[in-house]
C-alpha cells in the first residue's frame, strides 16, 4: 500500500507539474465559465428572451420587424391569389406582382428579386430562384399558401363560411402535465452530453495511460521498476493517477461551467437548462458510474500498453478496446430515448457499458435500488478484475521487447504460469 | 551473509538456456560473472532479481530462501533506463522511497551519491538533457541510492570512458570495503581481476569454472614457468629452449615477450634453472607463470573475450 502511494504521488506529480496540463485545464474552465457571462454584457435576447438591463437601443437603430425585407415576385395566371395570406406566411418578404413571366424570370436572374412564383392553375405553380439552398423552405410555404387560396376559392363557390370552419377545426385544447417521476425530454440532453464526456475521458486518458506504460518499456525503465516494487503498485498507481488527473480536469471544467451557468441562469432565461441544469443526484450517479467505467477501461488500457514496447504500436494493441468503447458508446446514445427498454437494461449491468447506461436510466427512467447496487457491485468487481489482469499482463510483458504481444498469447501465458 | 545459487535451470519455450548454474558469494567479497554474449549471465542475474522465474533450482541467503524484495538490493540492469522527462533528483527520490527510504533520507542519500559520482550539478535537470556517460552515472547513483546490502551490476562498465570507469572502480572497491555483497558481470576481464575474489565463468548455460580467483590462477599456473632472454626473440629462444631443456620442460605457449614452459613429470624448477644457467642463454626473466583471467577464460571458453 505504501509503495502504491509512492507511485501514485510520483505519477500525479507528472500531471500536476505539467504546465501544459494545468494551463489547458484552467484556460478551458475560464473560457467555458466566461462565455456563460456573455448575456450579462451582450444582447442575446433573440435567443435568451432576456434583455440586458440598462442596455439602451442605439439611436437610429431600426425597430424590430423593420429590417430589410426580401423582394419576391408573383404572377397569378389563375386569379386565386390573396396577398394578405402571403404576407402572413412570409413575414420577411415584400411581395410584388410581376408584369409577365419574362420580367419575373429576368428579375430573379439578375438578382433584383430573391424569388418568384407563377401560379399557373388552382393547384399548380412554378418557382423561380437563382441559387437554391438546402434549407430553402419557400416552396413549402408557398404550397401552404396555395392550399389556403384553394380553400378560400372553393368555400366562396360553395357559399361556405371558411372562418367558421377553420375555427371549428382549430378549437384550442388546454392540458396540464403531472410528471410523476422523470421527464425524459427534459433530462435527455444533459445525459447525452455526460455520456459524450465520459467517452472522451476514457478514450483520451486511456490512451495516455497506455502510452505511459509503453514508455516505461521503450525507455527501459521497467526492469528497474519491477525489481523495486510490485507490478500491482506500479499499474494501480499509474492508472489511479491518470484517473485523478482526468477527474480533476473534468471536475474543474464542468464545475466552472455549471457554477457559472448557475450564477447567470436568469440571464439565459433558462435556455441552457437542458444541458447545464443537472440535478445533484444525477451528477453523483454520473460521478460514481462514470469514474467506475473510466477506471475499468483505464486498467485495460494499461494492460494494452504493456503488450507493446514502442509507443507507435499502442494503437495496434488498444484497437480492440477502442472498438468495444465505440460500440458501447453508439449503443448507449441510440438507447437514450428508450430507457425502459430491455437492451439498455442489460447494458446497464455490463461493466463495459454501465458507466453510461446506468446513470442514463437513473436520470431518465425508473431504476430499483437493488439494480443500482448490483450494477455497481459488478462494476467494482470488474474494476478489480481488470486491475489484477492488467498487472499480470504488465508483469508478463516486462522485458518482452520487439513485436507486439497478442492479447490471446498473453492470456495463454498467464494461464500457463498459474 | 552468503548468497547461494544452486543448480538453476531455465527454459524459454522449448529451449533450455541455463543447465544447472551454481555459485556462491559472501558479504565483503565480489563475484565476477563471466561469459560470452548469450552465455546466460543476464538470465542468471534476472532470476536472482526475480524478473524471471527459474524452472528449477534454489536461491538461498544464509541458508534460507532468497526473496529479493525482502532485502535492500541495488540492481543495475543491462538494459539501462530511467524516466527521460523527469529530473534526476525526482527519480532518485522516487526510487529511494520505493525501496524503503523516507523522502528526506532518500534526498540526502541521492545528493551524496550524485556528489560521489561527480554529477551533483545535474540533480535539477531532466535526465534526457544529460550526456550518455552522465546518464549512466545517474543510473548507478539510483542503483545505490537506498544503500543496498547486496549490489548486482550487469555490465556496469559498458559505455563508460576511462575516467568514468575509474570512478566506478573506486565506488565498487568502496562497496566491497563496506562489507557489501557484490555481483557483477562483465566482458572486461581486467576489471573483474581488480575486484573479484571469486569468479564464475558461464558458457552456453553451464558454469564451466567457479571459485576463488587466486586459487584458480594458482591451479592454472601450477607446473608452468615463464622464460625470457636478453637479445633473442621468443621464437629464437623457443628453439634453444627445446634443446637445452630437453626432458625437463616443454614450451607450451609462445607469447610476444616470453615463453611459457610446462614442467615434465618429475622435473622441478631448480633443475630447469640449473640447466639454463649452464647454457649460453642470457636469462632475463624466469619464474612461476600466473595466468591472466583472460588466459583462463580463453582456455575455458575457447575464444578471446
Amino acid at each position: 500500500m505504501r509503495r502504491f502511494g509512492i507511485v501514485l504521488k510520483y505519477e500525479l506529480k507528472e500531471y500536476f507539474s505539467s504546465k501544459g496540463f494545468m494551463v489547458v485545464t484552467v484556460l478551458i474552465a475560464l473560457l467555458g465559465a466566461g462565455l456563460l457571462f456573455l448575456p450579462r454584457f451582450v444582447d442575446m435576447s433573440d435567443f435568451t428572451g432576456v434583455k440586458v438591463v440598462g442596455k439602451e437601443e442605439e439611436p437610429g437603430s431600426e425597430e424590430p420587424g423593420e429590417e430589410k425585407k426580401s423582394r419576391f415576385l408573383y404572377l397569378d395566371e389563375a386569379g386565386i391569389l390573396h396577398k394578405e395570406v402571403l404576407a402572413e406566411l412570409f413575414p420577411g418578404v415584400e411581395w410584388e406582382e410581376a408584369a409577365d413571366r419574362a420580367g419575373l424570370s429576368s428579375a430573379v436572374e439578375d438578382r433584383t428579386a430573391q424569388a418568384g412564383f407563377v401560379i399557373t392553375g388552382p393547384t399548380e405553380y412554378e418557382y423561380y430562384v437563382y441559387n437554391k439552398s438546402m434549407s430553402d423552405s419557400n416552396p413549402y410555404l408557398f404550397e401552404e399558401a396555395m392550399r389556403v387560396f384553394y380553400r378560400m376559392d372553393y368555400s366562396a363557390k360553395q357559399g361556405w363560411n371558411l372562418e367558421e370552419i377553420d375555427a371549428m377545426y382549430r378549437v384550442p385544447i388546454t392540458g396540464s402535465e403531472q410528471v410523476m417521476n422523470k421527464d425524459t425530454g427534459e433530462n435527455f440532453w444533459y445525459c447525452y452530453i455526460l455520456v459524450i464526456l465520459v467517452f472522451m475521458l476514457i478514450v483520451m486518458y486511456g490512451q495516455m495511460i497506455a502510452v505511459s506504460v509503453t514508455n516505461e518499456k521503450s525507455n527501459r525503465a521497467i526492469e528497474v521498476l519491477v525489481t523495486s516494487t510490485t507490478p500491482n503498485s506500479l499499474l494501480f498507481g499509474k492508472v489511479i493517477a491518470g484517473a485523478v488527473g482526468g477527474l480533476f480536469q473534468a471536475a474543474l471544467i464542468l464545475g466552472a461551467i455549471l457554477l457559472s451557468y448557475g450564477v447567470n441562469r436568469e440571464f439565459w432565461g433558462g435556455k441552457l437548462d437542458m444541458f447545464l441544469h443537472v440535478p445533484a443526484d444525477v451528477l453523483v450517479t454520473f460521478a460514481v458510474f462514470g469514474l467506475g467505467g473510466y477506471l475499468f477501461y483505464a486498467f485495460l488500457y494499461g494492460a494494452m500498453g504493456a503488450l507493446v514496447s514502442k509507443t507507435e504500436d499502442v494503437s495496434k494493441s488498444s484497437g480492440v478496446l477502442i472498438m468495444v468503447i465505440m460500440v458501447v458508446y453508439f449503443f448507449s446514445l441510440l438507447q437514450l430515448d428508450n430507457v425502459e427498454g430491455p437492451i439498455i437494461k442489460v447494458l446497464s449491468f455490463l461493466p463495459v457499458s454501465s458507466y453510461s447506461t446506468m446513470f442514463a436510466r437513473i436520470a431518465m427512467g425508473t431504476v430499483a435500488p437493488w439494480e443500482i447496487i448490483l450494477s455497481f457491485v459488478i462494476l467494482a468487481a470488474s474494476i478489480y478484475g481488470a486491475g489484477a489482469l492488467g498487472a499480470k499482463i504488465y508483469r508478463m510483458g516486462t522485458l518482452r521487447y520487439g513485436n507486439p504481444i497478442r492479447l490471446g498469447a498473453a492470456l495463454k501465458e498467464i494461464r500457463k504460469e498459474k | 551473509m552468503i548468497l547461494e545459487v544452486k543448480d538453476i535451470h531455465k527454459s524459454f519455450g522449448e529451449t533450455e538456456v541455463l543447465h544447472g548454474v551454481s555459485f556462491q558469494v559472501k558479504s565483503g567479497k565480489a563475484l565476477g560473472l563471466l561469459g560470452r554474449n548469450g552465455a546466460g549471465k543476464t538470465t542468471t542475474i534476472r532470476i536472482l532479481m526475480d524478473v524471471f522465474h527459474a524452472n528449477s533450482g534454489e536461491l538461498l541467503l544464509d541458508g534460507a530462501r532468497f526473496v529479493p524484495r525482502e532485502h535492500r538490493i541495488g540492481y543495475l540492469p543491462e538494459e539501462r533506463g530511467l524516466y527521460p522527462k523527469r529530473t534526476v533528483m525526482d527519480q532518485m527520490i522516487f526510487l529511494g522511497t520505493l525501496r524503503g527510504m523516507g523522502t528526506k533520507e532518500a534526498k540526502q542519500s541521492a545528493k551524496r551519491w550524485l556528489r560521489r559520482l561527480e554529477v551533483e550539478e545535474y540533480a535539477p535537470r531532466k535526465l534526457e538533457t544529460l550526456s550518455k556517460g552522465n546518464q549512466q552515472k545517474v543510473q548507478l547513483a539510483s542503483t545505490l541510492v537506498h544503500n543496498p546490502e547486496i549490489v548486482i551490476l550487469d555490465e556496469p562498465f559498458s559505455g563508460l570512458d576511462p575516467v568514468n570507469s575509474q570512478i566506478l572502480k573506486d565506488v565498487i572497491n568502496e562497496l566491497i570495503a563496506e562489507d557489501r555483497l557484490v555481483i557483477f558481470s562483465s566482458h572486461q576481464m581486467s576489471y573483474v581481476e581488480e575486484f573479484c575474489d571469486h569468479i564464475a565463468i558461464i558458457d552456453k548455460g553451464n558454469v564451466t569454472l567457479s571459485g576463488e580467483l587466486k586459487e584458480i590462477k594458482r591451479e592454472y599456473g601450477r607446473n608452468r614457468l615463464v622464460l625470457a632472454a636478453e637479445g633473442i626473440s621468443p621464437a629464437e629462444i623457443k628453439e634453444r629452449a627445446k634443446q637445452v631443456l630437453n626432458g625437463l620442460a616443454v614450451v607450451s605457449e609462445e607469447k610476444r615477450e616470453f615463453l611459457i614452459l610446462e614442467l615434465a613429470e618429475g622435473a622441478n624448477r631448480r633443475q630447469v634453472l640449473e640447466r639454463l644457467a649452464a647454457s649460453d642463454i642470457s636469462v632475463e626473466r624466469f619464474g612461476s607463470y600466473e595466468p591472466s583471467l583472460n588466459d583462463i577464460f580463453v582456455e575455458k571458453v575457447g575464444e578471446e573475450a
